[in-house]
């Protein structure tokens, strides 16, 4: 058994997985769009024959990447890492996203479990805490580096 | 990416977007905060369903907050 990749127009890796999977072949077992991976889908099948055969009907699907690779390269996205990894207390970030987007802050406290950040504003004159996604910051300078 | 369905925070299975409990476990703890998508049709034969302790066939995400 092998995993092989398959390339999809852009934002559209769900719609091309949903297709794949609702063709029932029988040689396809599990179809794996990970959010990181954009413009691909990753087809775990017996082969590539089922692939190519139903590869013509559906739309969004652009080519089947020649060769296959294995479960090692693919198992890294099974187990998503937390996006607040590598933040650490007192770091300097920047929001890229919500409400204070652009906004400069420093890291107050982390919370790992819910995987949020809240952070206080540098250019507020009081300080507020806001607590925020961990996607939505970009680590600009850390103290462990 | 269809955000509008809505996640499992038990057992991570997507359901569809105006369910009230999750068909595969029966939680009602849902969310349409989720990322990563995995389709498993054949469980007993998928490397990566044994990867993910899944034994039943449907589609999954794979991180959801």
């Amino acid at each position: 058994m092998s995993i092989y990749a398959v390339k999809t127009t852009a934002s559209q890796e769900q719609t091309v997985a949903d297709m794949i999977a609702t063709k029932e072949e029988d040689e396809i077992h599990a179809v794996l769009s990970p959010d990181s991976l954009t413009s691909y889908v990753m087809v775990e099948a017996d082969g590539t024959a089922a692939l190519e055969r139903l590869f013509d009907e559906i739309p969004h699907a652009r080519s089947i990447v020649p060769g296959e690779s294995g479960l090692a390269e693919v198992e890294h996205f099974l187990s998503p890492t937390p996006d607040v990894e590598g933040i650490a207390e007192g770091d300097i970030v920047e929001l890229i996203a919500g409400p204070f987007q652009g906004e400069k802050a420093r890291v107050q406290r982390i919370d790992e479990g819910k995987d949020q950040v809240t952070v206080e504003l540098y250019e507020a004159t009081v300080p507020i805490p806001v607590t925020v996604r961990g996607d939505q910051i970009r680590v600009l300078d850390s103290e462990e580096r | 990416m269809a955000a509008d369905r809505l996640a499992c925070r038990e057992c991570h299975f997507v359901n569809e977007a105006d369910s009230q409990t999750c068909e595969n476990c029966g939680s009602s703890s849902l969310t349409e905060d989720w990322a990563g998508y995995v389709i498993v049709s054949h469980p007993e034969e998928s490397e990566i369903a044994t990867e993910m302790n899944v034994s039943d066939p449907g589609s999954y995400a794979l991180k959801v907050r």
